[in-house]
Formats: structure tokens, C-alpha cells, sequence
């Protein structure tokens, strides 16, 4: 025979009776509260560390800025002009040999 | 409810007296239905404890204490989840440390202990257990919540967040996938007996 929902029913009903709620034990709550404060210091080592490498991340970003934000400027570095022709003006001054020689005639030839 | 709101809103404000209190009222509660649920008496308290310890690192997200209830409820759900799937994951090698040999040996020693009481109880707790475990984790502990813990269908509206029609359905077709689980051990019974 096929066994229909009221059979389920009867079963379900068997099973609640058999299956009573167990008392819990002695250490139920010992434990409960030992799992506690072992999650509690967990968390709470974590946002320590989490804290010590937010302020050190911030720190760092902090002299980053501060070393980014100083003139430095050196003529001996070129990335430090801020265009081409500066740079190029910096590497052929007016004072350069090469481009301002002195002018020099030989005469001697033409007498 | 088993305690005033009250004694929620000190226990959200960190009042650890008023916890315990929380959980000395619930915890055979939530151990009955743990154990309806899981199945495995020796980790009926492990599974509470870690309801318990969820409800306190959670508790101030609790905004109003009238639907406190319910939410206990569905924290013991998700951990019975988390314990079911864990432990599907497990059965295969659990299955294999023992030989058959070990397994009739063992139920042989159970059965001789018990009486005949305790023995019809353990056969109706085996035959609903296996029924309820031949179905996915979510219609077991719908089916446990409403058919064994006796929720109503309003309670089990709170808990799940969803109306009476979806929640209906949903109970009508788990109740339909044990019914056809029945019919199997049944017909497995039958040709036994007639053998």
C-alpha cells in the first residue's frame, strides 16, 4: 500500500514524540562563553593589526606626499625641467664655447 | 517570547548578565529543534554553541527586539546549514571507517541495550531521519521548522522574508519529495517482509 500524506502526518507526530529536546549539559555554558572570548580576542589581535598597518600605510603615504610636494629641483637632473626647450636652453646657455666662439679673422692671407 | 525586550536591549548594549539570560531561556529550544535538524546527537551542542555565539557578535544588528525571535530562528537555520553541508562532504569517509561487520556489531549492541520503547523510538527517529536526509538540506529544515517544531506559517514567514503563497509552495512540493521518499522505503520494506 502507498503510504499518503496523513501517514507522513502519523510519522511526523511519532517522531516529536521520540525525539524530545536533550538537557544541555553542565558545561554548556562554560564552553559557550570560553568560545566567546576566544573569538573576542581574536577580533580583537586582527583590528590591532589592522590598525598598526592602517597608520603605518597612512604614515607612509603622508611622506610620500610631503617628499612629492618639495622643490627639488637640481639642474643636474633633466627630468626636472618642465619642458624640452628649458632643458635644451639649460644644456646650450649663451655662454657655451662651442656655440659662441670667439669670431677670429685671418687677415694675413689677403696682403 | 521567552524574554522582555528589555533584556534584549541590555544585552545589546553589552550587558553580559542579560545575555546569559537570553540563552538560558532559549538554549533547549534551539537544542530540540539542532538536534531535529542535524540528526547527530553529539554535535547537538556544538551546533547551538555556535548559534549562540553568532547571536552575540551579531546582536547589536538586531534593530527591533519584537522580531528577535524569528531571527534566532534563522541564525540556527544557517548554522544547521553550514553543519549539513560540511557534513555531506564528510559522510562518504565517515561511511568507509566502519565495515559492516563494525556496523551490525554495533547495532546488535545497541539494539540488545535498549527496550522495546526506546527501540520503536529509535526506529521511528531512524526512518524520519532517513527520510528527511534523502532530501536537499533547505527542504529538510523547512519541512523540520513547520512539521516537527510546530512554527506557524507565520513565524516561518518572518524567517525565511518571503509571503504565505511562495512559503505554501515551497512546503508542498518538500513535503511532496518525502512523500515520494516514503513511498521508496515502503517498497523496499515490502519485498523484505514478503522474502
Amino acid at each position: 500500500m502507498q503510504p499518503g500524506s496523513d501517514d507522513l502526518d502519523a510519522l511526523f507526530r511519532a517522531y516529536r514524540e521520540a525525539c524530545r529536546a536533550p538537557e544541555p549539559s553542565p558545561d554548556f555554558m562554560p564552553k559557550l562563553w570560553s568560545r566567546i572570548e576566544a573569538r573576542q580576542t581574536f577580533t580583537f589581535s586582527f583590528r590591532r593589526m589592522a590598525n598598526a598597518f592602517l597608520t603605518a600605510a597612512m604614515a607612509a603615504s603622508l611622506a610620500l606626499g610631503v617628499y612629492t610636494s618639495l622643490p627639488h629641483r637640481t639642474a643636474t637632473n633633466p627630468s626636472n625641467y618642465a619642458s624640452y626647450v628649458e632643458a635644451l636652453a639649460d644644456a646650450n646657455s649663451i655662454e657655451t664655447p662651442d656655440i659662441v666662439a670667439p669670431v677670429r679673422l685671418d687677415l694675413s692671407g689677403q696682403q | 517570547m521567552l524574554v522582555d525586550f528589555e533584556l534584549i536591549k541590555r544585552a545589546q548594549g553589552g550587558d553580559s548578565a542579560a545575555f546569559n539570560e537570553i540563552v538560558l531561556a532559549y538554549r533547549k529550544r534551539i537544542l530540540g529543534t539542532i538536534t531535529r535538524l542535524i540528526a547527530r546527537p553529539e554535535d547537538v551542542e556544538d551546533v547551538a554553541q555556535e548559534v549562540f555565539l553568532r547571536l552575540y557578535f551579531s546582536l547589536d544588528q538586531l534593530r527591533t527586539p519584537e522580531v528577535f525571535e524569528p531571527w534566532l530562528y534563522r541564525l540556527t537555520v544557517n548554522a544547521a546549514y553550514d553543519y549539513l553541508r560540511k557534513q555531506r562532504r564528510r559522510q562518504e569517509y565517515r561511511m568507509s571507517d566502519l565495515s559492516e561487520q563494525q556496523m551490525i556489531m554495533a547495532d546488535a549492541l545497541a539494539g540488545g541495550r535498549a527496550d522495546q520503547d526506546q527501540r520503536e523510538a529509535s526506529k521511528t527517529r531512524e526512518t524520519v531521519d532517513a527520510l528527511l536526509g534523502a532530501v536537499s538540506e533547505a527542504d529538510r529544515i523547512l519541512l523540520v521548522l513547520k512539521e516537527l517544531d510546530g512554527l506557524s506559517l507565520k513565524e516561518l514567514e518572518k524567517i525565511y522574508n518571503i509571503n504565505e503563497n511562495a512559503l505554501k509552495v515551497r512546503l508542498f512540493r518538500a513535503r511532496q519529495r518525502v512523500l515520494k521518499a516514503f513511498e521508496g522505503v515502503t517498497k523496499r520494506k515490502e519485498p523484505a517482509k514478503a522474502g
